[in-house]
């Protein structure tokens, strides 16, 4: 008898008390998975030295200008407007009435100090080198602040909009050495944004909760909550079981959620421009004639048609966006026996004929794997027999970053990507002869003269008016010098349940930041 | 018997420093440092960026001089920050997550025992009867599946399709702890965790109580006229599971690489979780805490086996 009302007792509480738990969740809620995927940067709360995961942060942080929704224009977030000096060497922002989550107010002196410390090398910012061109900051009164730049960068607006407002008042009694290791971050940090902080459940979630003073508005729900997960397929379960609202989630998964009722399929363009490094340090490639028939050799149409569902714009230059494309690029249509013709000429029987050459990669989904296979296929179809080896991003840079010198035959070629927006001169650290490591990104050591100079003349370019022309000018260098193969700039995806209303996500670079509005979502 | 132990143990000390001298060594020789983990390839960095990066983690610094530097704090406690996880130290990090893991590995194991055990006696008894056959064809299933495939098979169907559990994590986000919101959380992984060993006891089980119910005193038990009840539980079985618990006992190890795996599968924040985190962004200062930590638990455990061994049995020798 004792053991049948054991037994009875414990199909009760597995019938009926652990749903009940599962869905514990009172106030009102929405989880999601805002730091899965590329954009995200997980475990990370400072912002100074944040390489992604900007979508999160931004919800309770605020730059003083963000990028819009569409990626298409910086708009004021605790800057109401701004003005530029017409030798664009003067910012003078305009700052709106907030309050910090503690109560105290945000002032033009938390801007400065925020500037300084990201200026400052001993707080581990990464800002450091980027605001370099910063001369001084200065607060005239407690609603204005002037930036005042050394020489003019047409990228200031944009590098300033990752760069998150911080309190002065919370941070000034840590030494800028401390910060970094400092806990203010996950435990008490304050902000300016819709909602505050509440905890951090180690490597679990982080839960925030909404700030009912804010300026845009009191949010709509009371509680976000930001989970993590190992990888997007677990995202993708909780996402299914209903625990979580929105994930990023793989191009093939997203797929299947097309014809789900119960989620809408949020899709945009990576900004992520994908292409085959051609390592210019392997004498294979130093004649254009080669690069050219690796780019007639590849099917790009077909490869985005039957891996990409069409999901993929295909890139002649390192930009796709219509005001970067200059008339009159080549297409490079596939055209196997130009590229094997342009082998003969080029000698390749004689420099390498079937020998193998690496094709690395960090790039470690599936659909990065049928994209390998189909290239290899279609460069074999030539006679180039590439071997694709597939790593880990560590590793990956360990080996593309390593100092002294390389074994460059261990990168040949890589299949890889580079942010091509909305900032344009995302492309430059990666092809700039100037760039070359030590001093730079450019990992596949281009030097070409052409290309460098249209990237420094594009820089330097302070006329708006002149500068999508000289964007194009190195569309124009790419498509004619091809420092790399370039290949297409794919779509992203994030599902979101249809339980959420004036729910804004984008697949930005780094996460954004952008003009989310999270006090304007709710959920049904 | 105390200088055994004191011997032990100081021979413990040098093993941890030849560990740490170990995992030091290999980290160095694996590519990518912590800096390239922290690089998103897609996003650009200035080498300037990576030299400040490299400046706040005395990176820079020659090999020796990094790890005297480790050593020397590690004797006194201080395992370092966490690289990836700002301001967190290392072994509280470390030793929060041995409980979970424990909780997880023990609820899987106490599952496995009782089940395995259950059923293995069970199938003894109605030996080629058609639920033995039944049992024998799960245990084999249950013993051929690899971890990867229960888990994510288990998770799709109970916690995707049926929603009888939650998806991952060790308690609902959001909601106050309580132990009631942590068993619902454990009982799926856990079970998961328990297929494997419980069809392995199983098959002992059963195997070994067969060859206990031919023995005479069985016989004995039954002629004189014990009930077939109290035959099974008292004479046969308590004979039977001497090799069955020799078996828990070497299964323990192995429950720790299962506990490793599906704590990645279900997000459970044990020691596999933090490993497999701190390894994939080259997290030095946390994979040579978690080990080391590992190691010593390892260690000592070994010692008081060995003791209790020489308490237990007079034949064995500490000297």
């Amino acid at each position: 008898m004792r053991i049948r009302s054991l037994a009875i007792a414990a199909a009760l509480l597995i019938g009926t008390g652990l749903p009940t738990i599962v869905q514990a969740q009172s106030p009102k809620t929405i989880a999601g998975g805002f730091d899965v995927g590329p954009g995200g940067l997980p475990k990370n709360f400072n912002p100074l030295i944040s390489t992604g995961g900007f979508t999160w942060l931004s919800t309770y942080y605020e730059p003083l200008l963000l990028w819009n929704a569409g990626l298409t224009e910086l708009e004021g977030a605790l800057a109401k407007d701004y003005k530029v000096s017409d030798d664009k060497l003067t910012y003078t922002f305009n700052l709106a009435e907030e309050t910090w989550h503690d109560g105290k107010p945000f002032t033009s002196k938390d801007v400065k100090f925020t500037f300084e410390l990201a200026k400052n090398k001993a707080s581990g910012s990464l800002f450091a080198a980027r605001l370099g061109d910063i001369a001084s900051v200065e607060a005239p009164d407690d609603r204005t602040v002037m930036i005042k730049l050394s020489k003019p960068n047409g990228s200031f607006l944009s590098i300033i909009s990752q760069v998150l407002i911080l309190p002065e008042h919370a941070l000034a009694s840590i030494a800028p050495e401390s910060l970094a290791n400092s806990t203010w971050w996950s435990t008490t940090p304050v902000g300016t944004g819709p909602f505050k902080f509440n905890r951090y459940v180690t490597d679990q979630y982080v839960e925030l909760a909404a700030d009912d003073d804010y300026r845009g508005g009191k949010p709509k729900v009371d509680v976000l909550i930001n989970r993590y997960f190992e990888n997007p397929a677990a995202a993708v379960a909780a996402l299914r079981a209903g625990e979580i609202q929105f994930t990023y989630v793989e191009p093939d998964d997203a797929a299947s959620f097309k014809t789900d009722a119960n989620f809408s399929v949020i899709e945009g363009d990576s900004y992520v421009v994908n292409y085959i490094g051609l390592n210019q340090k392997v004498e294979l490639f130093k004649d254009l004639k080669v690069r050219q028939a690796i780019m007639y050799a590849i099917d790009r149409n077909a490869i985005i048609e039957s891996l990409y569902g069409g999901a993929a714009k295909p890139a002649n230059c390192g930009y796709v966006a219509p005001h970067l494309i200059p008339e009159g690029l080549d297409a490079y249509a596939y055209d196997p026996a130009k590229a094997k013709a342009l082998l003969d000429e080029a000698g390749w029987a004689n420099i390498n004929g079937d020998k193998p050459i690496t094709l690395l990669t960090y790039y470690g989904s599936p659909q990065a794997a049928n994209v390998m296979a189909a290239v290899q296929s279609m460069l074999a179809q030539v006679g180039i027999n590439v071997v694709p080896r597939v790593v880990d991003t560590p590793t990956y840079n360990g080996i593309v970053y390593k100092e002294g010198t390389p074994d460059w035959n261990e990168f040949a070629m890589v299949y890889a990507g580079l942010q091509n927006g909305p900032n344009p001169a995302g492309l430059n650290p990666g092809l700039n002869k100037s760039q070359i490591p030590p001093d730079g990104f450019n990992t596949m050591r281009i030097e070409f003269d052409g290309l460098s100079a249209a990237f420094d003349k594009a820089l330097g370019e302070t006329d708006a008016s002149k500068l999508d022309a000289a964007w194009q000018d190195v569309c124009k260098a790419m498509n004619a010098e091809l420092p790399w193969a370039t290949l297409w700039v794919a779509n992203r995806y994030g599902i979101a349940s249809t339980r959420l209303k004036d729910f804004v996500w984008t697949p930005a670079p780094a996460g954004g930041p952008y003009a989310a509005h999270p006090e304007r979502w709710d959920i049904q | 018997m105390l200088n055994f132990i004191a011997r032990r143990c100081a021979t413990g000390l040098l093993m941890l420093v030849a560990l740490s001298v170990l995992i030091f060594i290999l980290l160095r020789l694996a590519p990518g440092d912590p800096i390239d983990a922290y690089i998103n390839p897609s996003v650009p960095m200035s080498t300037s960026d990576l030299e400040t990066l490299r400046d706040r983690l005395g990176l820079d610094q020659p090999l020796p001089l990094q790890y005297l530097a480790w050593l020397l704090a590690a004797a006194t406690g201080d395992f370092g920050y966490s690289i990836q996880r700002s301001g967190v130290l290392v072994l509280p990090l470390v030793m929060e997550r041995i409980g979970p893991t424990a909780l997880l590995m023990g609820a899987g194991l106490v599952i496995a025992i009782i089940v395995g055990i259950a059923t293995g006696i069970y199938s003894a008894v109605r030996r080629n009867a058609w639920p033995d056959i039944a049992m024998s064809v799960l245990s084999f299933v249950g013993i051929s599946s690899p971890a990867f495939l229960t888990a994510l098979l288990g998770l799709y169907f109970f916690s995707v399709l049926l929603r009888w559990a939650p998806s991952g994590g060790m308690q609902t986000a959001g909601a106050p702890f309580s132990a009631a919101d942590v068993l619902a959380h454990l009982i799926l992984p856990a079970c998961l965790l328990s297929i494997g060993h419980a069809a392995l006891i199983m098959r002992y089980m059963r195997a070994s109580l067969l060859e206990v119910l031919n023995q005479d005193y069985v016989r004995t038990a039954r002629a004189k006229g014990v009930r077939e009840f109290w035959v099974i539980i008292k004479h046969a079985t308590r004979n039977a599971l001497l090799p069955v618990i020799t078996l828990i006992g070497s299964t323990i190890g192995i429950a720790v690489g299962g506990a490793i795996f599906l704590e990645s599968v279900f997000n459970w924040p044990g020691m596999g979780l933090l490993l497999v985190n701190a390894v994939g962004t080259r997290d030095y200062p946390v994979i040579m805490g978690a080990t080391l930590v590992i190691g010593a638990c390892v260690i000592l455990v070994n010692i008081l086996t060995d003791v209790a061994y020489a308490f237990v049995d007079p034949r064995i020798q500490v000297s």
